[in-house]
C-alpha cells in the first residue's frame, strides 16, 4: 500500500472516531449532576436570567437537537459559546492551546534527546554501571509523578538556586510580543524580539523538563531493551567482525531497529503529554489549554468540555498517524505489512 | 563523518548553545527594567470577571472596587458619601435621590454625572447577573433629574438600600454604549459590551486596566487623575493573579514575586511562611459563617429538641481550636463584624447534660436512642473543602455521645446544590459556609431564612415560617436604621430559639503577606464587605 494512501485511510479511520468521541462527550457532559445555565448565572440570579441562557445554549431542546445545532456550528468553525469565560470557545482554544503547544514541543524535544541518550547508553553498556545508573534514574523518572517534579524543580532552581524564574510566562517587567500565533516563541522571533523569545524559553524549561521525565524514562527503559535483545543478531556480530567502527555500528545498525518500539510510545506520550500538563500548568502557572480543560470541567462548561476532549483526541489521531508514517519510514516492512 | 551524522551533530550543538543562551539570557531578560514602578501582586482563585454586571465572587469584587467607584462607600462601622455627596429619601421610603460630587473623571476622562449612575443602574437589572440580585425586587425606576442629580424609585421600601449601593459600580455610559456588539441578548443595547468589559473597563477608580487574560491575570495601573486622595506609596501597578497551587504561592511568597496571597493557603503553609523573616499572616473576617443546617421538616430534625440536643452536644471549641485556629465562634446567626448583629443573643454551648435532657423530651424518644440506626442522621460535607470533613467527623463523634448515629457524605459541590433545591432531597444536614451579599444582618437573614431563598444552597433549613418571613419583611422595609437594627436583633432571637442551624464559627480568611506592604486589613481595620480588603486606595508599598 502506498504511504499516502494508507495516511488518507488513518484519517478516515480518525474522522469516524472522533465523531463518536464528541457523541460520547456530548451525552455524558450533560447527564453529570448541576446546571451550567444556573452556575453560569450565579446562585442568586433571577429564573429569567437562567431561563435565557438556558434557551443560548440550546439546553432547552432535546439531546439531538442540541447536538444537531453544536454539530452545525462546528462545521462554521464555532466551538460554542463558555460559560465559564463567558466569550466564544474557539477564542478560548486560539487563545490557550498554543501556549500548551510549544510547552510540549520543548519538552517532547527534552524528552527524545533525553531517552535516546539514557537507552542507548544503558543498551550499550548492558549490566554495567551506566545501565545501573539509567535502571535508577528511569525508576525514579517513571515513579514520581510530573507534578511532583515541577514542585521539586521550583524550589530547587528557583528557590534554592534562583536560576530560573518561578512561574508565568514572561518576566515582570518584560513586554510581551504582539499575538501573531499565538505561540509567544514564534511570534517573538517573527517580530524579531530575541529578548522576549530567551524570555519565554527560560520560562518553559522547568515545565518542560517536569512533564518529559516520566515519558522519557519510559522510553529510555524500551531503547535499552531493544538494543540488548539486538546485540546479540546475528548482523550485528557480522558488523563487528568486519571491523567496523563501534560508533557505526551503535548508531547505524542498532539503534534503528532497537527505536522502532520506542518512537511509538514517544508519539503517544508526547500527545499525552497535553492532558497529563494540567498540574505542571498550575504549578508554574502557565496560561495553557490543559489548565483550562479542567477549569472547564469543573464549571461544567459544556460546549468547551467537548471542545477540550475533542481537541485532544483529534491531537492523538494526529500524533498516531506522524508516528505511524515515522515507524513505516524507520522500518519500511511495516508499510508493506 | 557522513553529512548526515554532521547535521545532527551541528544540530546537536545549536541545540546546547540554546540552552545556554536560554539559562544566562534569561537572568539578563529579567534584568530589564524600563521603570521602577512599585507593585501589588495578590493571588486569587479565579475567574474574575471585571464587568460590574457579571462579577459578585470575591475576586471579582476586588478588581471591582479598585476599577470604579460606588455612590457611598463603606468604612469600618458605617457607610460614607463618595460619588454621591449627601441624599435624601422619601418619607414613604420609597424615593431615594443622591447628589453626585461634580468633576469626577472616567479613565476615557469623560466626566461622572447622573446619567451614567442611572445607566449602571439599568444596565445591571437588564443583564439580570453580578450583584442584580440585590437590587432587582426592588428597583422600579432610576433617573437622572439633572446632570448631578439621580433618582431612584423603589417598588417597596428597602431599609439596607444605602448599605447595598456599595455594590452598585459605576460604568462609563458612552464608553460601554461605543463598545457593544450587534446583535445580541438585549436589543438595541446588543451585548451590552458584556464582551469588550471581559478585558477592559469603563469606571472611575484608582486603577484601570493595563491587560487582562481571562485564564491568567488582571493587570491594572494607578489612574493618575483620580479625583479621590489615595495613600502615600500606593502602588502603581496592581495584579489580580489566578493562583491554584499553594507550593507555587509559597515559592512566589518566599521570591518576594507575591505581595499578598490568596486566601486559601493551607494551615501548614502559613504556619511555614509565617517562620520566614518579612511575611506575617493576617487572618481577615470575611463576613460570613460556617453553619451546619438543619432539615426542619425531615424526621427527626422536624422536633426541635432533637435540633436542641445537636447544638448542645456539639464540641465546637474543637473545630475553632484545632481546625479553624483563629476563627472566632459563631456568636449567632450573624457574624459579628456585619451590622445589625445582636451582640445579646443567647448561644449554644456543648453541655452534653442537657443535650440528653433535650433529647428525652422529644417525641422520638426513648426509640431514637434505643434503636439509633432508624434515625440515621445523614450530614453531607462539600467534597472540594476538605476542612469540612474534620468538621464532620467531630459532629459524628459527639452524636455518639448522646446515643445517635450519623452517617457522613462526602458530596461533590455541584450535587449538594442539586440536592438544596428540592425539600425532598435535601439531606438532614449540609455543612456550608454563607456570607453577607451587603454590610448587614438582613442580608444573611434573608438569604438563610426567608422562604422565597428556600430552594437555593444558603438554605437547608427549610423553615417556610410566615411568621419568620414577615419579620424579615418588616425589618428590610425600615428605613430608620437604629430601628431596623432592633428588628434584626428580635429575628435572631427568634432564630436562635427555633434552632434550625448549629453555628460553628466565623469564617476567617487568612493571608500571607509581606511586611513591606502596609495593608490595613492585616492589620486590623477591615471593611466587611467582600472585595474591599484589598483596596488600592488604602495600601502602601514601603521601600524594600
Amino acid at each position: 500500500m502506498k504511504l499516502s494512501t494508507y495516511v488518507i485511510k488513518r484519517a478516515g479511520y480518525a474522522i469516524f472516531t472522533l465523531i463518536g468521541l464528541s457523541i460520547f462527550v456530548f451525552v455524558l457532559a450533560r447527564v453529570l449532576p448541576g446546571d451550567p445555565a444556573r452556575m453560569a448565572a450565579g446562585p442568586r440570579a433571577p429564573s429569567w436570567v437562567v431561563e435565557q441562557l438556558r434557551e443560548q445554549l440550546w439546553l432547552d431542546k432535546p439531546i439531538y437537537t442540541q447536538y444537531f445545532y453544536w454539530l452545525k456550528d462546528i462545521i462554521h468553525g464555532d466551538l460554542g459559546y463558555s460559560i465559564y469565560t463567558r466569550r466564544s470557545v474557539t477564542q478560548d482554544v486560539i487563545e490557550y492551546l498554543p501556549a500548551s503547544i510549544q510547552l510540549i514541543i520543548l519538552a517532547g524535544i527534552f524528552e527524545v534527546i533525553g531517552a535516546l541518550i539514557l537507552g542507548v547508553m544503558a543498551g550499550r553498556y548492558s549490566y554495567k554501571w551506566p545501565d545501573n545508573l539509567t535502571r535508577f534514574i528511569s525508576y525514579i523518572g517513571i515513579s514520581v509523578p510530573a507534578f511532583v517534579w515541577a514542585i521539586i524543580f521550583q524550589l530547587l532552581f528557583t528557590w534554592v538556586m534562583p536560576i530560573f524564574p518561578t512561574s508565568g510566562m514572561f518576566s515582570p517587567l518584560m513586554i510581551p510580543p504582539p499575538e501573531i500565533t499565538g505561540m509567544s516563541t514564534l511570534d517573538a522571533l517573527i517580530t524579531g524580539r530575541f529578548d522576549a523569545f530567551v524570555d519565554v524559553l527560560w520560562h518553559m524549561v522547568l515545565p518542560a523538563l517536569a512533564l518529559c521525565l516520566g515519558g522519557m524514562a519510559q522510553d529510555a527503559r524500551i531503547i535499552r531493551a531493544g538494543m540488548v535483545e539486538n546485540q546479540e543478531k546475528d548482523y550485528i556480530a557480522m558488523a563487528t567482525s568486519h571491523g567496523l567502527p563501534e560508533r557505526l555500528v551503535t548508531s547505524k545498525y542498532l539503534l534503528k531497529p532497537s527505536i522502532v518500539p520506542a518512537v511509538t510510545v514517544m508519539g503517544m506520550d508526547v500527545a499525552s503529554l497535553l492532558g497529563n500538563a494540567f498540574l505542571v500548568e498550575i504549578v508554574f502557572m502557565w496560561p495553557g489549554f490543559s489548565k483550562y480543560g479542567i477549569n472547564v470541567m469543573l464549571s461544567k462548561d459544556l460546549n468547551a468540555i467537548v471542545a477540550v476532549v475533542l481537541i485532544m483526541g483529534l491531537i492523538f489521531a494526529i500524533a498516531n498517524i506522524i508516528v505511524d508514517v515515522i515507524v513505516i519510514h524507520l522500518d519500511p516492512r511495516i508499510g508493506g505489512k | 563523518m557522513t553529512t548526515k551524522e554532521s547535521v545532527i551533530k551541528r544540530l546537536a550543538i545549536a541545540f546546547c548553545m540554546m540552552m545556554i543562551v536560554t539559562a544566562f539570557g534569561g537572568c539578563l531578560g529579567e534584568g530589564k527594567t524600563p521603570e521602577k514602578k512599585t507593585i501589588l501582586r495578590a493571588g486569587f482563585a479565579w475567574p474574575t470577571y471585571i464587568d460590574p454586571a457579571e462579577g459578585s465572587d470575591y475576586s471579582s469584587s476586588t478588581a471591582l472596587c479598585n476599577l470604579y467607584d460606588p455612590l457611598v462607600f463603606p468604612t469600618e462601622t458605617e457607610i460614607k458619601p463618595w460619588v454621591a455627596k449627601n441624599w435624601d429619601v422619601s418619607s414613604d421610603g420609597k424615593v431615594w435621590t443622591f447628589y453626585i460630587n461634580e468633576g469626577i473623571k472616567f479613565h476615557s476622562g469623560r466626566e461622572l454625572t447622573a446619567k451614567d449612575v442611572a445607566f449602571s443602574m439599568e444596565r445591571l437589572l437588564t443583564i439580570g447577573r453580578g450583584f442584580s440580585y440585590i437590587y432587582a425586587p426592588y428597583i422600579k425606576s432610576s433617573n437622572a433629574v439633572d446632570k448631578y442629580t439621580v433618582k431612584f424609585t423603589l417598588d417597596k421600601p428597602f431599609g439596607p438600600f444605602l448599605s447595598s449601593l456599595v455594590r452598585l459600580y459605576i460604568v462609563d455610559k458612552e464608553e460601554v454604549l461605543s463598545h457593544i456588539k450587534t446583535p445580541g441578548a438585549y436589543g438595541e443595547y446588543g451585548d451590552f459590551a458584556m464582551e469588550w468589559l471581559l478585558t477592559h473597563d469603563a469606571g472611575s477608580g484608582p486603577y484601570k486596566v493595563k491587560d487582562v487574560k481571562l485564564e491568567e491575570y488582571v493587570y491594572m495601573e494607578r489612574f493618575k487623575d483620580y479625583w479621590k486622595e489615595m495613600v502615600s506609596n500606593a502602588p502603581d501597578e496592581m495584579r489580580l493573579l489566578a493562583l491554584a497551587s499553594p507550593p507555587t504561592e509559597r515559592t512566589l511568597l518566599m521570591n518576594r514575586e507575591l505581595e499578598i496571597s490568596s486566601q486559601w493557603l493551607p494551615e501548614e503553609i502559613l504556619r511555614s511562611v509565617d517562620r520566614i523573616e518579612g511575611i506575617d499572616v493576617a487572618s481577615i473576617p470575611a463576613g460570613g459563617s460556617l453553619y451546619l443546617m438543619m432539615h426542619t421538616k425531615k424526621s427527626p430534625l422536624d422536633d426541635i429538641h432533637v435540633r436542641k440536643a445537636i447544638s448542645y452536644a456539639f464540641d465546637y471549641e474543637t473545630v475553632v481550636r484545632y481546625i479553624f485556629p483563629g476563627s472566632p465562634s459563631a456568636k449567632g446567626p450573624i457574624p459579628s463584624i456585619i451590622l445589625g448583629w445582636s451582640s445579646d443573643v443567647p448561644v449554644y454551648y456543648q453541655d452534653l447534660a442537657k443535650a440528653e435532657e433535650e433529647l428525652k423530651a422529644s417525641k422520638y424518644w426513648p426509640g431514637i436512642t434505643k434503636h439509633p440506626e432508624n434515625y440515621q442522621i445523614e450530614l453531607h460535607w462539600c467534597a472540594e473543602v476538605p476542612a469540612e470533613e474534620k468538621v464532620a467527623v467531630v459532629f459524628a463523634e459527639c452524636m455518639e455521645k448522646i446515643g445517635l448515629i450519623t452517617s457522613v457524605v462526602k458530596t461533590p459541590w455541584l450535587k449538594m446544590v442539586e440536592e438544596m433545591g428540592d425539600q425532598e432531597t435535601s439531606p438532614h444536614i449540609v455543612v456550608v459556609y454563607v456570607s453577607s451579599h451587603y454590610p448587614e444582618a438582613g442580608s444573611i437573614l434573608e438569604s438563610k431564612y426567608h422562604s422565597k431563598s428556600a430552594l437555593s444552597w444558603e438554605q437547608n433549613e427549610w423553615l417556610l415560617s410566615d411568621e419568620i418571613d414577615m419579620m424579615i419583611e418588616d425589618a428590610l422595609s425600615t428605613i430608620d436604621q437604629e430601628a431596623r437594627f432592633a428588628k434584626y436583633g428580635e429575628i435572631q432571637w427568634k432564630i436562635m430559639e427555633l434552632c434550625p442551624t448549629l453555628m460553628v464559627c466565623e469564617q476567617t480568611m487568612k493571608f500571607a503577606y509581606q511586611t513591606y506592604v502596609k495593608w490595613p486589613a492585616g492589620e486590623g481595620i477591615y471593611i466587611p464587605v467582600m472585595g474591599y480588603a484589598i483596596d488600592g486606595r488604602r495600601i502602601q508599598i514601603l521601600p524594600h
